[in-house]
């Protein structure tokens, strides 16, 4: 993974410096709150229902060991033991003081990390598959170009008061794990009929209140001009991106508003300007940069396969576990290990600092010391010898981290929500919570197979909804929580909204209604191999409209 | 007239804090000055404004909330939730030592 | 009481007046059906900077607005007056212009600062200004190449 040099740590060590200074003005007033929140939003400082929240960046999810244990430490010292991990790949803590925070900041720098621009009207956390350097089907490691960008991205004078936040994720393979379709730049990483890389880029998609699926309005950008032309990409969004209404700043709203032939004119009009410019990549850049990911020396250990096949026969529950959370690695030796942070009727995505610190000592035994975040709240562990599954299943039981639902109904995506969010309508956790405990029996969730429910507190859509093979958006009714339904979205290379079934479900109803629809689902698929989504596409929404209201009428 | 507290949030901390009978912030709901006339709710956005000016708090806002036998109750469920803290047990994972085997 | 500074300190004597003077900073409009020889503009976050080019040559002063300190606009404004207009006269930030943006405005090549925040202008006094020294980018201010990769500098 990628390491600092000399620049990168007298950068960060300003930063802290400067949020310092930034810090001591607001306490003593020589700044005004208002003139002091997008600084605190630019270091990752949300102010929540209860406390202060710290969000800190995980670049593309990639995190070494060493860098995992300072996350633990940081919730044993600053916060109440616990942690958040994100659906942007990052982490959150809930309970961090706003005097604390320069200290926090020290800490995270020491072991080369920072929360530089994960909030604010700036560009966010560049985030990328979670599988990177593993995947078989993979054209070439993306994270070297997410790098890039990061370090690009990082206090860019002319973008760090956009309209509006801005997200950028990287995919370099044909299954999207990356959900790029949905980002405000999405980039496909691929090489032409000569070999040289290139990317696909998608512009103007988002969630929140008008969701909206990204365009795509290069078919193959040469890896050279990755700076040049996303420079053109923002500049034209800062100029003429809506300022008048928070609603409707974003890009996509630019796109759909401008219209998208329109819009990739005046881009490409202005990286006319840019493209041969110092903002070029030199091939000796991508190189170093790329070198730095270079995959790991992988031992043949075929022994591995003989040693599986025993331990699965001898332990039921241990060969469900591979079976749901581990995924073939390039290597035939190896697998890419999911390590479940959604424990049946737990809190979706969370970490106490003894687990945090048990992944790190068993990503050190067993995985070379690399853990990646994914935007489903859970952990990787992208290189595990198949001869080490065990003893590494082992270890993730004593700490509960050994949940098999990986993709199941289980595996819930859910936002803070109203238990922590000030933006909030609704909490999201105990819903999550009671559909988790419903389904949490491992026969059922076998039957059930691939389902991905996605749940947001509120139209800002942090928990993904709209993407929910099942998306549940908790909305503010009569001073009470209502539930609304969406079926049938999703986040992978074929991104498609969840559209909504009918009126909202109160709180002690929504779970049964979830069951109405996974009852229908079982009734109607044409065989265990048609996962729901399938289903529903091929079914549409008709037969759980009937079965959630009644034949005679929706909503 | 609804009766009011004042509520805000530290600023050197986020603390949730609400404003008492002696012009001081506490930690909790059930020590908040309740006013319930009109006078005592200008005096409250008064004091609100001063404490943002003095940089002790950030975002205060005068709330509905009804006295009941068992305390004040704030009227919106997210000022409940803000009063008693997440309603989920969030400090359970810290007990997750083989408390959940794979399912 | 509106204080003026560049990087050099507080400008004192600045010939810019307002509309009643003999050196009226004008807007978009008025500039491009002015004659004078030598021209003030106010670009506005709205306004095109690049209309600017058939009188650049007369232009002595841009003042850059920002009406709402996180309005960003400007920033490409002085960024396309710099790179792509290759203006080499004054810019000017003007509005609600506050200390943790002025690094940011230097960087994109605005010169100079119009401020009335009392906090900014001590700061901006005793030249104590919150910017980092090393940038992730090309910059259009003096800077030195930084190590390892093509996009860094380091301020001088």
């Amino acid at each position: 993974m990628y390491r600092y040099d000399e620049f990168d740590r007298d950068f960060v060590a300003g930063r802290v410096a400067q949020f310092r200074d930034q810090v001591e003005r607001r306490l003593k007033g020589e700044i005004s709150e208002d003139a002091f929140k997008p600084l605190r939003l630019m270091n990752g400082v949300y102010l929540q229902l209860h406390a202060y929240m710290l969000r800190i960046a995980i670049p593309y999810g990639t995190l070494s060991s060493r860098q995992l244990r300072m996350l633990a430490h940081i919730a044993r010292k600053y916060d109440r033991g616990y942690g958040h991990f994100t659906t942007r790949q990052n982490i959150q803590f809930n309970w961090p003081k706003l005097a604390d925070v320069p200290d926090i900041l020290a800490d995270l720098a020491s072991v080369e990390m920072h929360s530089i621009q994960t909030s604010g009207n700036c560009i966010r956390n560049v985030t990328a598959d979670h599988f990177a350097g593993a995947a078989a089907d993979e054209v070439a490691d993306p994270r070297p170009y997410a790098e890039i960008l990061r370090q690009w991205s990082s206090i860019h004078p002319e973008f760090s008061f956009l309209p509006r936040k801005f997200k950028i994720a990287i995919t370099a393979a044909e299954n999207d794990r990356a959900a790029i379709q949905t980002h405000d730049i999405g980039l496909h990483l691929k090489k032409n009929a000569a070999g040289e890389i290139g990317f696909g880029v998608y512009v103007g998609g988002g969630q929140g209140r008008t969701p909206m699926v990204a365009k795509l309005i290069r078919d193959f950008l040469p890896e050279k001009h990755l700076l040049s032309y996303i420079t053109a990409i923002m500049r034209v969004y800062n100029l003429h991106g809506r300022r008048d209404n928070k609603f409707k700043a974003r890009i996509k709203i630019l796109v759909h508003e401008t219209g998208v032939e329109e819009l990739t004119r005046q881009i490409d009009a202005e990286w006319e300007h840019l493209k041969d410019t110092n903002l070029t990549l030199p091939e000796a850049d991508v190189a170093a940069i790329t070198a730095y990911f270079a995959p790991p020396e992988l031992k043949d250990r075929a022994e591995g396969w003989g040693q599986l096949a025993a331990w699965k026969k001898a332990d039921p529950d241990f060969a469900r576990w591979v079976q749901q959370n581990v995924r073939p690695h390039r290597h035939p030796d190896y697998g890419m290990v999911t390590i479940s942070l959604k424990p049946i009727g737990g809190i979706p995505g969370d970490a106490s600092d003894a687990q945090m610190d048990a992944v790190a000592d068993l990503a050190d035994e067993f995985a070379l010391g690399e853990i990646r975040v994914t935007h489903e709240q859970n952990l990787v562990l992208p290189h595990v010898a198949l001869a080490d599954l065990e003893p590494l299943y082992r270890g993730l039981v004593a700490h509960g981290l050994a949940t098999a639902n990986s993709g199941l109904i289980t595996d819930i995506i859910a936002c803070p929500g109203l238990d922590y969010c000030a933006l909030a309508n609704a909490r999201s956790i105990p819903v999550a919570q009671e559909i988790s405990t419903r389904f949490g029996a491992p026969e059922r969730q076998a039957e059930i197979g691939e389902l991905k429910i996605k749940i947001s507190g509120c139209i800002n859509a942090c928990g993904h909804h709209h993407v929910g093979h099942i998306g549940i958006l908790g909305v503010e009714k009569k001073g009470g929580e209502l539930y609304q339904i969406t079926l049938g979205g999703s986040a992978d290379e074929h991104t498609s909204i969840g559209e909504i079934v009918g009126r909202g479900f109160e709180p002690e109803r929504i779970t049964d209604a979830i069951e109405t629809i996974v009852d229908t689902y079982l009734a109607i698929r044409t065989s265990p191999d048609e996962i729901f989504l399938d289903c529903y596409r091929r079914v549409g929404a008709e037969p759980f409209r009937s079965a959630l209201y009644g034949a005679a009428q929706a909503a | 007239m609804t009766s009011k507290v004042l509520t805000a949030n530290r600023l050197i901390d986020g603390i949730s804090v609400w404003m008492g009978a002696n012009g001081e912030w506490v930690e909790s709901l059930r020590d908040a000055f309740i006013a319930r006339h009109d006078e005592a709710v200008a005096a409250l956005e008064s004091a609100g404004k001063q404490a943002q000016a003095d940089n002790r708090v950030v975002d205060a806002v005068v709330i509905d909330v009804e006295e009941t036998a068992t305390g004040i109750r704030p009227l919106r469920l997210r000022e409940r939730i803000r009063a008693d803290g997440p309603t989920i047990d969030y400090l359970s994972i810290r007990a997750q030592n083989g408390a959940n085997r794979a399912a | 009481m509106t204080f003026l500074w560049n990087a050099s300190g507080p400008i004192e004597n600045d010939p810019w007046t307002d509309a009643d003077g003999d050196r009226p900073i004008l807007s978009l409009e008025a500039a491009l059906q002015s004659n004078a020889a030598t021209i003030g503009v106010q670009i506005e976050p709205a306004d095109d900077v690049r209309r600017l080019e058939p009188i650049l040559d007369r232009v002595a002063l841009v003042a850059v607005n920002f009406p709402a300190f996180n309005d960003g606009r400007a920033f490409s404004h002085a960024t396309l007056l710099r790179q792509r207009l290759g203006y080499r006269g004054e810019i000017r930030g003007v509005g609600a212009v506050l200390l943790d943006q002025v690094p940011l405005m230097l960087r994109v090549g605005i010169d100079s600062v119009a401020v009335t925040h009392e906090p900014t202008i001590r700061r901006l006094k005793e030249q104590r200004l919150p910017g980092i020294a090393l940038h992730y980018q090309p910059s259009v201010i003096p800077t030195t190449d930084g190590e390892g990769y093509s996009w860094r500098r380091r301020a001088v």
